[in-house]
Order: structure tokens, then sequence, then C-alpha cells
């Protein structure tokens, strides 16, 4: 009754296209947890069976020469997860350390961070193919040139050309690090917005009492900083859960479905296999997804609360 | 009174004609979904659908376009949402799953004898499934040896090779890496077009993946298991880490005078030529179990009618239209397609002497997908099993069993 005097409708109509999103979110969720339960013909949109749990049977019984696929791929987003967004915060983190301290064409190089940023996602995955083609490709060019003048890969018994998405674990290092130059824009100015917002008297009180660089950096900087490098990192999980472009220009889960992480296994399991797959089968690896980054969002809210 | 009279019978008479006027005015709408790319320009497109209206102008086309990529998903998403397009482009291997999903329609009582009589049967093959005729041929490709005659001079070799032994022969006379010159340019990238690569020799050498009849996987028979050696085979004289390489981004190699032998399409033996290559095409080498002289995989696109398309008559109108002799000649001539009628074939610009044997492969086209119900997921377990083998990870044998036990799990076949 306060509320209504006080703000009228204004606030409930302020809120209401959150409301809409919200309602939108939650009637995807649902038709994906209620499919998720059903045979469905991706063709056919009058047959619909109810299966139970038959699909998540599937998807932990459905034979690969060594074991369940979703092993494999839920192994897999678990470390491309792990290893993006830890890489991600610390080369942001650097970068963000840098582009605080003053220093001449600092503004282009500001700029610059966020260039990857302009480029859509799909062509830049098409530039980091040519990146790493191992005939045209300016990698291993580089490499070759250094070779030809150091002699260092044929010392240490590596031939060159590297086939940076020819081999299954090359190619699952050679994604990361495509994905890692796409992430590390964002992580860089949200850390350096965060620089800046750390007041400058914390620094003063701390070379007062005498802290060395790396003490200040460890008890004033990192302090102030973690709540955003929190968030960031939060959103940043989330999104590189999702990953798919690149993945998918690169290698479309291959060589030997060494790159075929949830995202792409689910494109492949409702929209691709006809027969074997299923818009069913593919909502319940969706489910499994959802369950998956919530759970993990849930425990980083409750680190976050904590402070 | 007499005004009166006459004015209740005009009205009369407007009234009793108005539905007549109504149904002469409201136009008969038919949608049609046609891919962008690859040669395809909207302009060519429209023209066509403005063509058709003048012809009826009862009819009106409207033409939704989409980026070839996409137009797998497209078709399958317009067909779930209850409203597909009334006319679909379709890639010919899609047809096994559309048909079984009940989401097209066989156009067998529209074709007429004359029709029927202007395709070769290699191509009526390519939209053939159980026994009816799914879609008309659009676009065709086939492909051939495509070779550097240059660097077949260079290196001493005399003759065009014929066979696996003679190809293999010249591959290695060819492989100079030191040079920067390699034997044979190999696909091996997790794409659709290596299983297509990888299928010219499995068909040269009398092999197939399914037996069209039964569905049955035979990949890894003696044929299939002797064209996936081969393919390994070529690749230690090929490029280097051919999994990094689609066929559509090999011509860049060729193009730039590294290799002596490869296979594709004629777009890019006309492409080589062009970059100033000394280059000619010829058939596929036969493997030791073929059973002709030789054989390549036919890729046809080819237009198709949704099941749930509400004018069905005059979205096959729209289809017998565009691929009359007229129209599929311009379509050919403008893309340079590989004719699929007889009659095009014909036509002087056919007769270059870099499309002759490209038409000559015709008859010994086998169809892409023949009887496989699932193209998608039998295409990756191909891909995979051709990785497994290129990677020395397994035997052909060994990569093949696993290969054919997934495609019959995949087309439902027990045991």
């Amino acid at each position: 009754m306060g509320l209504m005097k006080e703000g009228g409708l204004k606030p409930y109509l302020l809120i209401l296209p959150l409301a809409f999103v919200l309602a939108f979110i939650t009637y995807s969720m649902a038709e994906t947890i209620y499919l998720s339960f059903f045979e469905v013909s991706y063709l056919n949109p009058f047959y619909k069976k109810f299966v139970g749990l038959g699909n998540y049977l599937w998807l932990f019984t459905h034979p690969s020469p060594t074991r369940p696929y979703i092993l494999d791929w839920l192994t897999r987003s678990l470390i491309w997860v792990a290893s993006s967004v830890s890489v991600k915060v610390l080369i942001g983190l650097g970068g963000a350390l840098i582009l605080n301290e003053e220093f001449k064409g600092r503004g282009i190089f500001r700029a610059l961070t966020v260039a990857p940023w302009a480029i859509p996602w799909a062509m830049a995955a098409m530039m980091w193919a040519w990146v790493y083609n191992n005939q045209y490709g300016i990698l291993d060019s580089i490499l070759m040139h250094i070779d030809k003048y150091t002699g260092l890969f044929k010392a240490l018994g590596i031939k060159l050309p590297l086939a940076f998405i020819g081999l299954p674990l090359p190619s699952f290092i050679s994604c990361l690090i495509a994905d890692i130059w796409a992430g590390v824009p964002f992580m860089t100015m949200v850390f350096l917005a965060g620089l800046q917002a750390i007041p400058q008297e914390l620094y003063d009180a701390a070379m007062i009492d005498g802290a060395s660089s790396f003490q200040k950096f460890r008890h004033v900087t990192l302090p102030q900083l973690s709540p955003i490098i929190m968030v960031a990192s939060l959103f940043s999980i989330v999104w590189t859960f999702n990953s798919f472009d690149f993945i998918w220009i690169l290698t479309q889960g291959g060589p030997l479905h060494a790159t075929e992480t949830l995202p792409i296994a689910i494109y492949n399991v409702a929209f691709r296999w006809l027969r074997v797959g299923g818009l069913g089968k593919g909502a319940a690896l969706s489910v499994i997804q959802i369950a998956i980054v919530s759970t993990v969002i849930y425990f980083y809210m409750k680190l976050l609360r904590r402070g | 009174m007499k005004f009166k009279l006459v004015f209740t019978l005009l009205i009369a008479f407007l009234f009793l004609c108005s539905p007549l006027l109504v149904s002469a005015q409201r136009k008969v709408t038919i949608r049609v979904l046609m891919p962008l790319g690859g040669g395809y320009t909207k302009e060519a497109q429209m023209k066509l659908a403005q063509e058709f209206m003048k012809a009826y102008p009862q009819v009106e086309v409207k033409m939704e376009f989409v980026g070839w990529a996409e137009l797998w998903d497209k078709i399958i998403s317009s067909i779930a949402s209850g409203s597909p397009p009334d006319v679909i482009y379709i890639g010919s291997r899609w047809i096994p799953a559309l048909a079984d999903m009940d989401a097209i329609i066989p156009l067998d009582k529209y074709i007429t004898p004359e029709k029927y009589a202007m395709y070769p049967e290699s191509v009526w093959n390519t939209v053939r499934y159980k026994g009816h005729i799914w879609g008309v041929v659009r676009a065709m490709s086939t492909k051939c040896l495509i070779y550097n005659a240059k660097i077949l001079e260079k290196y001493g070799v005399t003759k065009i090779p014929e066979t696996w032994d003679e190809l293999l022969e010249a591959v290695k006379k060819c492989y100079h890496p030191e040079e920067g010159i390699y034997g044979f340019l190999i696909a091996g990238a997790k794409f659709v077009s290596t299983v297509s690569q990888f299928q010219n020799w499995l068909y040269a050498n009398g092999g197939l993946i399914v037996d069209p009849k039964t569905g049955k996987a035979l990949i890894n028979n003696t044929a299939g298991v002797e064209a996936l050696e081969f393919y390994a085979k070529l690749a230690k004289y090929a490029e280097p880490n051919p999994i990094q390489w689609r066929r559509e981004d090999l011509i860049q190699l060729f193009k730039a005078g590294k290799a002596a032998f490869y296979v594709d399409h004629v777009f890019n033996l006309i492409k080589a030529i062009k970059a100033g290559i000394d280059a000619d095409a010829a058939p596929i080498p036969r493997g030791p179990h073929a059973k002709q002289p030789t054989a390549c995989v036919l890729i046809t696109d080819s237009i198709a009618i949704p099941k749930l398309s509400k004018h069905k008559d005059w979205a096959w109108k729209f289809i017998a239209f565009m691929t009359d002799l007229e129209h599929q000649t311009e379509f050919d001539l403008a893309l340079g397609f590989i004719p699929p009628m007889k009659a095009e074939r014909k036509l002087l610009f056919f007769q270059r002497w870099w499309y002759r044997p490209y038409i000559y492969m015709i008859k010994y086209g086998v169809p892409e997908a023949a009887g496989i119900k699932d193209w998608e997921a039998v295409q990756d377990v191909i891909c995979t099993a051709i990785q497994k083998v290129l990677l020395g990870q397994a035997t052909a044998k060994e990569a093949l069993d696993e290969a054919a036990a997934k495609i019959n799990e995949i087309q439902g076949i027990k045991g």
C-alpha cells in the first residue's frame, strides 16, 4: 500500500520489460524440460511420444568406443570453460593493469583492446582459420622464419608447419586460443573500470606504510577488485560454456570429436542427427547443460554474497 | 417506379457478380525457398519468378532467400512450424530423411514421360528413394581427376593414370615437398566434402556406403576398406596434415602450382586454368574391384514440394517452369554447372574441352546418399573413420567396421 502511494504505477511499469524477459526465459526453459521427456520428430510437429527418462538414459548409455558420449562432452566442456575463463581473467587483469598506467599512446592501446569485439564472431573465426592454416597461415609462417634464422624448432625436433587444427589436442588448444582472444577485451575493460574506481588514498596510505608494488597489488588492488573479478568471471563462465561459433567454424567439433563441447553436441543431436538424435534428446542434453551452468552460478553467487 | 426496378436489378446483378469479381482478382500466392551463395544470385531467381508471374498472371510468387549454410535449418524449421514454402530447394542427399518424415511428397504423378526422358537415369537415381521420385534436379556436379600437366612433364609422368596403381606411381614421382610440390591434395577436415572426396574412390572401386535396397552398411566390405587404404596411401604424398583441409580450399594450393593431382569439380579446373596453370581433367582412376572404367560421386540439388504446401499443383507448375529446357539451360550456362539434361550437352558451351570429361562422368555417377536415411549423421560417422585412418589411430578395416556398426544403428538395422 505504502509502495503504491510512494511510487504509484511507475515502478511496475519500469519492471515490465524485465517481466517480459523473465516470462520468455521461463517459458523456453519449461518447454525444453517438457520436450526432454518426449521423443519428438523435428520434421513432423504432430509426432510426440512420451518416453519418460528415456532420453536421459540414451545420453548416458549411447555407445562410444570407450564410454558414453555425454561423459566426453561434459569433461571437454569443463576443461574448456575452466582453462578459457582462467586465462581470460589473467590476461584481462594484466591488460587492465597496464592500461591503467600512464604512458604515451595509451588511448590507442585502449581502443585496440576492444577491436576484437568490433569484428563479428563468425568473421573472426574465419580469420583464425586462415591464421592457423598450415600452408598460408601467418602463425606457421612466423614459426618457419624463426626456425630458419635460429634453428630452434629443428633443435627441439619439432617438424614445421604445425597442424594447429589438424590434430586432436592442438585443435582443442587452437579453438581455446581463439575463444580467449574474443573474451579478453570484455575482461580488460571491466577490470580497467574497476581499477579506476579504487580510491587513490588507499594506494597513498599503502605507500606511507612502505608497501612494495606487489604488496600494493596484493593488499589493495586485488581485494578492491575481487567483486568485479567475480562478476566478470561469472558472465564469462556462462558465455564460454555456450561458446559455439569459433569451434563450429574452425573444426565443427573435430578432428575425432576433440573439440565437441556440449553446445556442439546439442546442435548435432537436436538438429543434425534426425534418426539417432532428435529434439527430445537435444532438449535432455540442454537441460543437463542448464543444470550445470545454474549450479555454477548458484555457488558463485553464494561466494559473491560472502564478500 | 421504373427507375426503382432498374436500380434494384442493377444492385442484384452486381451482388451476384461480386464473388466472380473477387475470385478473379484474388491471386494464388506460392512461396518459394531458394538458396543464396555459390553462384546463386537473388536477381537471377527473382527474374525467374517474374517470368512465371507474367506467364501465369493469376499467381503471385513470393521468393524467400536463405544462405546455403542455413538452408537445411530453414527447411526443417519451416516444416516443423506447419507452414513451409510451397517449393523448396534441397540438397538431394536430404531426400530420404525428408521423405521418411513425411515432409515432402513424391512427384511421380507430375512427371510426364517426356519430362522423364529429358534426363539420364543416373540423374534420376539421385532423387529416387523407395521407388519414388521426390525432386527435380536443378544443379549437378561430377568430379574428375584434375592434373597439372607441367608438373607431370617435369617429373616424367607420361601417361594419365587410369588405375589406382598407375595413379599412386605418378603421385610418388611428383611428390617433392622440398620444392613445395605435393603429389596429391587430400581433404580430411570434419566437413561434408571430405566424405564426398572419399566416396569418389569408394565408388571407383565398386563400393557403396549402404545397400540402396536394404539400407544395410556395405562400407566395410573389401571395396570400402581398399578405398580407405588407398585414400590414406595418397595422403602420404599429399600436403602436410590433410585434416586441416576442406576440399573447397584445396584449389588455393593447386592454383599456386603446388600439386600434381587432385579431385574436384569443373569450376575449380576453370579457376586453375584462369590462374595460368596448365591444367586438365581426366576420369577418376578405377580401383582393383571396379566393374566400370571409372566412377564418381554424383551430387545434385533438387526442387521438392513439402507435404504441407497448400498449392501443390501450382508448386509443380513453377517447378516445371524453372526446369524446362530453356530455363534450365539459362541457369546452367550462367552458373557453369554440369548440365543435367541430355539436350543441354549439345550446346557449344558444354562442348568446350574442360567440360567433356565431367559430362562423360555423368553416366558413371553414383548418387551421394542412395538409401541413406539420415545423411548428416552418417556423414559424421564416415568422416570420423577417415580421420582415424589419416591420423593413424585405426586401420581402414577397424575404422570402417566401427563406422558400419554405427551406420546400421542410424539406419535402424539390428545386428
